[in-house]
């Protein structure tokens, strides 16, 4: 079934985003970030956004999640539903135990403070973390950091899940059991939009993909043919990229 | 988010906000009232031992006005750059901006309890006995709190969208430190016109006067302008909260871009 058939579950309609960066920082000045973007989110549906970094992936998440408004255009989100950010090791803070990062972490989601306190041992449990759940996490690894940062992410709840390049997550014994459990999530009734820049994982995911160019959508359309259209344009580029670079060393050897 | 939620989510932020910072130190908590202790130490060395400060029982009025000052200029001074501190929180969940400030304050609003029971102590040591008086300080610490809050989110909004209103807002606490009767006598000044122009134009004078006045002199404070203070700093306060909430997105955009 195609995903057309589902329910609408949000679209986006011309939404462009520019902004105006402080004069101190590096890049200051005036950004096109997303220029007349138009896609719609299907009920059930996994939709992957592939791009180069900077193209705009992260800003189209922060737009769907409502933690940014577009200049113009509009986004509409089916009534009563709701999207946001899959995040690892929201708010986390170094000082404090894994059980008080995760209840925090767990309220920042959006739960109630009974709601994450019940939430507590699950995470405890699905991260193995046992007796260092108690102790601050400035004692962990970065395995286990990584194991209470994605257990308790994997807590949120919302209708539309937002996810921006999390499932390579901790050592390859938790990678394997983390991937799993996402791919359960994904999989099932979830809607989901996915950013990732590893193709193999897009391809298997998702369902429909866009791949964003400069703000703009370049293609879109079945998971397989983008991601390959993509993989070719990027090969092509290294390709150009390496062919010029040693030109501009042969130029400077004659020189020389 | 629902209000009840939201302040829960707030509390939470600053007990655990609080939590880290005591493990930071060795002393840990007993940082909280050994800060404004030393402030005052320096100022009574200062002010009374150098300068010879004819104010009776001047420790106990500086500890009263100072105490006070400090935390309103603190959390204040805090809560302003918590939007900016926070805008790692603020790029990844669509949370109301207020939040950040509120935490903030909350964070103060613990440390003053602790604060403000060493204060009572010494004052009852020092013969100040307490009395029906007292309870006067129920609206004062009320008023109090409502004036830090809309600073605090006025603040926070100001340094996010614009970064130079931080070092404007540290600077403004020091202006407000000298011009508020912390550690000169706002009823001394020699003319009841200067003593009432002051009062009226600075509330903050107004509300270390009336802790004096609770505490140290057993008189209540005027009502009619405590309550006057109150409704014009709660409407500031709702103003601020609507504006905020109405530019939420642009908040965050500014946090993460400016």
């Amino acid at each position: 079934m195609s995903a057309e058939n589902h329910k609408l579950m949000m679209e986006l309609r011309d939404v462009s985003l520019s902004f105006h960066s402080a004069r101190r920082t590096y890049d200051h000045g005036q950004h096109h970030v997303l220029n007349e973007v138009s896609l719609k989110v299907y009920e059930g549906e996994t939709l992957g956004i592939i791009g180069r970094n900077g193209v705009g992936k992260t800003t189209m998440l922060r737009i769907m999640a409502g933690i940014l408004a577009p200049n113009s255009g509009e986004i509409r989100i089916a009534p009563g539903k709701t999207a946001s950010l899959l995040t690892l090791g929201l708010g986390f803070r170094d000082e404090l135990s894994g059980r008080d990062n995760a209840l925090l972490a767990a309220m920042l989601q959006g739960s109630s403070r009974k709601e994450a306190a019940a939430f507590l041992e699950e995470i405890k449990a699905f991260s193995e973390l046992e007796d260092s759940f108690e102790l601050p996490v400035k004692n962990y690894s970065a395995g286990m950091r990584a194991r209470l940062g994605f257990t308790t992410a994997l807590m949120t709840h919302v209708d539309i899940l937002l996810v921006d390049e999390v499932l390579s997550v901790g050592d390859a014994q938790f990678r394997g059991k983390a991937q799993a459990a996402m791919k359960e999530r994904i999989t099932g009734d979830q809607t989901v939009v996915f950013v990732s820049h590893m193709a193999d994982q897009v391809k298997s995911l998702c369902n429909r993909v866009i791949w964003l160019e400069d703000g703009r959508i370049f293609q879109q359309g079945d998971a397989v043919e983008v991601v390959d259209a993509y993989q070719l344009r990027i090969s092509q580029a290294q390709r150009q990229g390496l062919q010029e670079h040693q030109e501009k060393l042969s130029k400077q050897n004659l020189k020389a | 988010m629902p209000f009840l939620q939201f302040y829960r989510l707030a509390d939470v932020m600053a007990r655990m906000a609080l939590r880290a910072d005591a493990t930071r130190f060795f002393l840990g908590y007993v940082w909280w009232v050994l800060e404004p202790l030393l402030y005052v130490a320096v100022l009574y060395v200062v002010f009374s031992v150098i300068l010879s400060n004819p104010q009776p029982d001047f420790l106990y009025f500086l500890m009263t006005g100072k105490l006070a000052y400090t935390w309103f200029a603190k959390s204040v001074t805090q809560a302003s750059n918590s939007i900016v501190a926070g805008k790692g929180l603020v790029g990844k969940v669509n949370v109301p901006k207020t939040l950040f400030p509120l935490a903030s304050v909350q964070e103060g609003l613990y440390k003053q309890v602790a604060v403000f029971a060493l204060l009572f102590g010494v004052l009852i040591f020092g013969a100040y006995p307490v009395t029906g008086i007292w309870l006067y300080l129920v609206p004062i610490v009320l008023v109090n709190y409502i004036m830090i809050l809309a600073c605090a989110f006025l603040g926070a909004t100001l340094v996010c969208i614009v970064r130079d209103f931080s070092p404007l807002i540290s600077l403004g606490m020091i202006f407000i430190m000298f011009t508020s009767g912390i550690f000169w006598d706002v009823r001394d000044l020699g003319d009841p016109d200067k003593t009432a122009m002051v009062l009226a134009v600075n509330p903050l004078a107004f509300m270390f006067d009336a802790y004096r006045q609770v505490l140290m002199y057993g008189r209540p404070p005027d009502m009619l302008h405590l309550l006057a203070i109150g409704i014009g700093f709660g409407i500031l306060l709702w103003l601020i909260v609507w504006a905020m909430r109405r530019n939420s997105q642009y908040l965050a955009l500014k946090a993460l871009t400016a």
